[in-house]
């Protein structure tokens, strides 16, 4: 394959004199030439910083240019298309430097984890170079920046470590002046799964000024930080994702329909909205009695609205839901003034006190609250039912719904039947139980 | 309903990061996507969400994200770079009460701005608003078509209560439109992937990975995507990105209209806030004041022809949204000049119709 279909030999290379970036697109350009790899199946994914120029210099290949960091991630987006489309076999290739490949950490973690087919050369300088020779988290210590004039003072990050915990299958360090080190990208790229080449090279606009560093001492520099250079850690036992996912295709099941709440015949009149609240504890199956009787209601041909709520911490506390019934489409879903309150516990009714509910009451609201509850309230006409004692906590919320609903026959016997049958077996003998409960509490409600 | 309607715009991509009141979103994207042949991802932060959908897209497939302010604050580059890269993304953006991390659990109409604004160079994002659940489905598959047309990114602004709160859906009235895709280029020769011609001021896209190259990029570029500076041609497409967006600003216009021939004011609301007012109105009109009403679904890019229809003679306006200062009402001053404009706001709760009933009557009566 000829070396045009890469690497334009006319290109001229923007770098700056003994940049190690020029030597690293050659080699890349060679390792695309041993893989022989179609141009059009390679996308090269540049990030912000000189590395960032590269683009250009590729006119066969793909390129997308991207925001500083985020090369890894956007590269991920594109392999993770590329696993559910048809023809396959992109080959993302991230070029990064070491300023982005920490705004970007994360991105290379997440990408590890996966295992998605990505490429990512780090081309480390050990400093930020387009925008003047800042220190970057890979700068060894005692490293002169124009941010550190009197020398880096953090320890460098050893970024292939830290990839390494995060399940990292191919990791390889690399000087830009290897000889290897167009075999070495070769590799990373056939690999299939994520893979880092990180290449150590000099930035000469500023590296070299301010540092005592040539071509011959980087190895040392290397070296001097502990990190080992030209070996390739290919692990086998790890699935890239794009083979996970097809397992994972075979075995999946077909999509879960949920069954729908059939309509009955006839349906359900209400001459004005009708809303109320039903609070209780969280965990004591208040919204699911809500949801209950806002799908006997659809059944029975009314619309519902349901507004949950409970605390962020969402397994203790209150748990509250507000409904709103009509005939027609509702339109505002808050509670103005509710008709009825339920209180199914002491923590649902210290709630309706704190979010404002009982001071919206009127006179004529019903509050049906459990017998325990031993509170005053400004307005309302009061009945309490042994709901907990009679029922047990978690069907407290929805006897106190039947009990009502005994007193306001809104909905036919059938809507209730046609819910409940879609219920798991044994919710629905708890459900059946809890409305059995509650319309034989209503006989205490009297009178209204 | 927002997930399913982006399901039905043709939606195979989807990465998401937990936070509430967006997270059903995720959850449902999560369950019902791969049976459709799908990809749904958790992503490790909402910066990556929206850069895998991005490269999704620049892949090729119509993709989404879902998130609430302080995401959406996090995807602000990246949506930069979609509007940019002309890559064509849809974010559900589901409102919470801010700022920071504000009140998780309660709704609020509070990143109007956050929305509008979102641009270095102050380019327009189509914002779509749904004020109940069937809106949710319809203003997603709009989202999607815009931004597949247009090749930008679009924004479905709901929020908490619209969100999260369950209400019956008649399917069979569901208004969902064709399905648009984005038009794509069809032979390498002669192809600039930022050049576009008038009426539409789209260029024709190229997927990664197939036959025509590829170039894209976030930084200022030609019409071949080439960086270059102080070139005329940069200054042209960064003007074609904002141009296209306005040409079609009436075409993508979408309000819901209740006139009163004989109105002495105008009412104008969105989102979950909407409901109230079209509550209040019925009942100020019982009351025998003469009001319109317009529900305003497609905030950005404002429907200014719309307004000044709805708006005409009238000298008083009333806005109502669920935010301290008026975002909108301020956004849309500019276009009813000469009117008394009067806001209807409130943060920590809904408003209900009773405060706008007061509030229109402390003016009108």
């Amino acid at each position: 394959m000829p070396e045009t279909l890469y690497l334009s030999p006319t290109a001229t290379l923007p770098y700056c004199r003994g940049c190690g970036h020029s030597l690293v697109v050659r080699q890349l350009s060679h390792a695309l030439e041993q893989l022989e790899l179609p141009p059009r199946s390679v996308v090269l994914t540049t990030d912000i910083g000189c590395v960032g120029l590269a683009d250009s210099l590729f006119p066969y290949l793909h390129t997308v240019h991207t925001t500083h960091g985020r090369s890894t991630a956007f590269a991920t987006g594109m392999a993770l298309a590329d696993v559910i489309l048809e023809p396959r076999g992109l080959k993302p290739i991230v070029m990064i430097g070491d300023g982005g490949a920490m705004i970007g950490l994360l991105h290379l973690v997440h990408a590890a984890q996966l295992n998605v087919d990505v490429t990512v050369l780090v081309h480390n300088n050990f400093m930020f170079g387009m925008t003047g020779g800042q220190h970057s988290a890979l700068s060894p210590l005692k490293w002169v920046t124009s941010t550190t004039p009197d020398g880096n003072r953090t320890p460098p990050l050893d970024l292939l470590a830290l990839l390494r915990t995060a399940h990292a299958p191919f990791l390889a360090r690399q000087l830009a002046t290897s000889q290897e080190l167009s075999t070495t990208i070769a590799r990373a790229i056939d690999f299939p799964g994520f893979a880092v080449v990180e290449i150590v090279e000099l930035c000469t606009a500023y590296g070299t000024r301010w540092n005592q560093a040539t071509g011959a001492s980087l190895e040392q520099i290397v070296r001097s930080q502990g990190y080992a250079l030209g070996n390739v850690e290919a692990r086998t036992d790890r699935v890239a994702f794009s083979e996970v996912y097809r397992q994972e295709r075979e075995t999946l099941r077909p999509k879960r329909i949920p069954p729908a709440v059939p309509r009955l015949n006839g349906s359900a009149k209400l001459a004005n909205e009708l809303r109320l609240v039903v609070a209780g504890t969280a965990g004591e199956r208040v919204q699911s009695a809500a949801k209950l009787f806002c799908h006997a209601a659809l059944a029975a041909g009314l619309y519902s609205t349901q507004k949950n709520d409970n605390p962020v911490t969402q397994g203790t506390g209150f748990s509250l839901s507000e409904i709103c019934l009509s005939s027609r489409p509702i339109d505002y879903t808050g509670m103005e003034s509710p008709d009825v309150v339920m209180a199914a516990s002491d923590d649902g009714f210290k709630e309706l006190d704190a979010n404002g509910t009982l001071a919206v009451c009127r006179d004529e609201t019903l509050l049906l609250v459990d017998a325990q509850i031993e509170a005053v309230w400004p307005k309302g006409h009061v009945v309490r039912l042994p709901l907990r004692r009679e029922a047990n906590p978690k069907r407290a919320a929805l006897a106190a719904i039947a009990a009502w609903l005994v007193k306001n026959p809104l909905l036919p016997p059938e809507a209730w039947e046609a819910v409940l049958a879609l219920e798991p077996a044994d919710r629905r003998a708890e459900s059946a139980t809890a409305l059995e409960i509650g319309r034989r509490l209503a006989g205490a409600i009297g009178g209204l | 309903m927002l997930a399913e309607g982006a399901l039905a715009a043709g939606c195979r991509f989807f990465a998401g990061y937990p936070i509430t009141p967006a997270s059903e979103v995720y959850e449902v994207m999560m369950r019902e996507l791969p049976a459709l042949g799908g990809l749904a991802l958790s992503a490790p932060d909402e910066i990556s969400s929206l850069c895998y959908c991005v490269g999704a897209s620049l892949r090729g497939l119509k993709a989404m994200t879902a998130t609430s302010g302080p995401g959406w604050a996090l995807m602000i580059e990246t949506a930069q770079y979609a509007l940019m890269t002309e890559t064509p993304v849809v974010v559900a953006l589901v409102q919470r009460l801010g700022p920071s991390t504000g009140g998780a659990t309660q709704g609020a109409q509070g990143d109007i701005c956050l929305a509008e604004l979102s641009t270095s160079g102050g380019y327009t994002i189509p914002v779509f608003s749904p004020s109940n659940a069937a809106e949710c489905f319809e203003l997603a598959v709009h989202a999607f078509n815009w931004a597949e047309r247009l090749r930008t990114p679009v924004l479905v602004l709901s929020d908490k209560e619209v969100g999260m709160t369950s209400e019956v859906v008649d399917d069979e009235a569901l208004e969902i439109p064709g399905l648009v895709n984005r038009q794509m280029a069809t032979a390498e020769r002669g192809y600039a992937p930022y050049a576009a011609q008038q009426p539409e001021y789209v260029p024709a896209f190229a997927s990664v990975g197939g036959d025509i190259k590829v170039t894209a990029t976030g930084s200022a570029h030609d019409t071949e995507g080439r960086l270059r500076k102080n070139s005329p041609q940069v200054l042209e497409v960064l003007e074609r990105l904002q141009r296209k967006i306005e040409v079609h600003a009436e075409e993508m216009a979408m309000i819901k209209p209740d006139l009163d021939p004989d109105a002495r004011c105008l009412l104008i609301s969105y989102g979950v806030t909407a409901r109230a007012a079209r509550q209040a109105v019925g009942k100020l009109r019982t009351k025998g004041l003469h009001i319109s009403f317009v529900q305003i679904q497609s905030l950005f890019p404002i429907p200014r022809k719309w307004l000044d229809w709805a708006a005409a003679d009238l000298e008083v306006v009333f806005v109502a949204e669920e935010n301290l200062t008026g975002q909108y009402r301020t956004a849309l001053t500019p276009c009813l000049s000469g009117k008394r404009i009067h806001g209807i706001n409130r943060i920590g709760k809904m408003i209900s119709p009773g405060e706008i009933v007061r509030a229109v009557d402390g003016v009108m009566a």
